[in-house]
C-alpha cells in the first residue's frame, strides 16, 4: 500500500462518514458579540433589560453606553415574520414592502469581498439596488426599516435561501 | 434619517454584514468538520455535539480570527473541544463502570477502519490533518495544542500501526 493509496482510502472513508447535518442557527444579528459591553454600575438595570430584550430577538445596537434591543423585522411576532425577504431580489423586496405599507425604508448596500475583513464598504440609500442578497433587516426606534443588501464577491445569502445564486 | 437612527442603522448593518460574512466563510466547512470528528471521535452523536459547539464558539470569536486559514481555525476549536469531551467522558464512564458507546463503523473498507481504531483519537486527528489536509507538523501542533515533537511521534506511531495492519509502503 502506497502513501497515495492511503490518502485515497482515508479520503473515501471520511467521505462515507455521516456529516449531512446543517450547522446550528446563529444567535440573532449582533447579539453574539456584545458580551464585553461595558457600562457603569448605575446603568445595570438598563443593561439587564436590554440583554433580556436581545435574548428574545434581534440585534443589539450600542448607542453611547446604552444597549437597545432591535428585533429583527422577520423574527417571530414582528411585522415581517415569514416574509422571506432574503429569497427576493432587492426590487422585489422593495415592492413587497411597499405593498404591505412599509414606506420608510433605508437600503444599506454592502460591497467588497466576503471573508476579507477590511475590504468592504457600505452605503445607505433611499432606493433599492438592482441586485444582491437581501438580508432581513430591523425596525429602528422611529419606525424606520433598515434593509441590507449584500453585493460582496463570494457572498452566499442567508436564511431560507442560503447558497442560492446572487439575485 | 436622524443622526441617532443613522448610528443605529450603521451598527445593525455592520453586525448583520459580519454574520453573513461568518456564514459565507465557515459554513462550507461544517459538514466536512462533522465527518472529520466522526472519524476522530468514533461516534456520530459526539461529533455532531462538538461540531455545533465549535461552530457557535467560532461565531462568538469571529472578530478575533486572523483571516488566514478558516478551516484550520475551525478545526483547531473543534478538535480541542473533542479531546476535552473524550477525556471527560472516559473519566465519567470509568467512574460509573460503563463501556464506551458503540463507535461509528465503516463497512466499505473494514481493514482501514480497524487499523484506525487501533490509533488513539489524537493520532487519528494528526494523521488525517497531515495526509488529507496537507498540514505540516508545526501546523498540526498548533491545531492540537501539543509540541511539534509530539506530533512527530504521533504521526510516526500512526504510520507504523497502519503499516502493520495494512501492509508495507507507507
Amino acid at each position: 500500500m502506497t502513501p497515495t493509496d492511503l490518502e485515497a482510502r482515508l479520503a473515501a472513508l471520511e467521505a462515507r462518514a455521516p456529516g449531512g447535518a446543517q450547522p446550528p442557527a446563529l444567535p440573532t444579528t449582533g447579539s453574539g458579540r456584545r458580551s464585553r459591553l461595558f457600562a457603569p454600575i448605575a446603568m445595570a438595570p438598563v443593561l439587564v433589560l436590554a440583554v433580556a430584550a436581545t435574548a428574545v430577538a434581534g440585534g443589539a445596537v450600542v448607542g453611547g453606553i446604552v444597549a437597545q434591543g432591535l428585533p429583527g423585522a422577520q423574527n417571530p411576532g414582528q411585522p415581517l415574520e415569514g416574509a422571506n425577504l432574503e429569497c427576493m431580489n432587492p426590487p422585489q423586496a422593495a415592492a413587497y414592502l411597499t405593498d404591505h405599507g412599509f414606506t420608510n425604508v433605508v437600503w444599506q448596500v454592502e460591497t467588497g469581498i466576503a471573508g476579507d475583513k477590511g475590504s468592504g464598504s457600505s452605503t445607505q440609500r433611499a432606493t433599492p439596488p438592482d441586485h444582491g442578497y437581501v438580508v432581513p433587516g430591523a425596525f429602528l426606534g422611529d419606525g424606520q426599516l433598515i434593509m441590507i443588501v449584500d453585493q460582496r464577491d463570494g457572498a452566499t445569502g442567508t436564511g431560507a435561501c442560503y447558497g442560492d445564486p446572487m439575485p | 434619517m436622524t443622526a441617532r437612527s443613522e448610528t443605529k442603522a450603521a451598527s445593525f448593518a455592520e453586525a448583520a454584514a459580519r454574520d453573513v460574512d461568518f456564514e459565507a466563510a465557515v459554513r462550507p466547512h461544517y459538514a466536512p468538520l462533522v465527518r472529520r470528528l466522526v472519524v476522530v471521535m468514533g461516534n456520530e452523536h459526539d461529533a455532531q455535539d462538538v461540531a455545533q459547539d465549535a461552530y457557535l464558539r467560532a461565531f462568538r470569536s469571529w472578530d478575533r480570527f486572523d483571516g488566514r486559514d478558516v478551516r484550520a481555525w475551525l478545526y483547531t476549536i473543534a478538535l480541542r473541544l473533542a479531546f476535552n469531551q473524550l477525556r471527560r467522558r472516559r473519566r465519567w464512564l470509568g467512574f460509573i463502570s460503563r463501556a464506551e458507546p458503540a463507535p461509528w463503523s465503516d463497512r466499505s473498507d473494514p481493514d482501514l477502519w480497524i487499523a484506525l481504531q487501533r490509533l488513539d483519537p489524537r493520532s487519528r486527528a494528526a494523521l488525517l490533518a497531515n495526509v488529507l489536509d496537507g498540514y505540516t507538523q508545526r501546523e498540526i501542533a498548533t491545531m492540537l495544542g501539543v509540541p511539534e515533537g509530539t506530533v512527530s511521534s504521533l504521526l510516526s506511531r500512526a504510520r507504523a500501526t497502519l503499516r502493520i495492519e495494512l501492509g508495507e509502503g507507507l
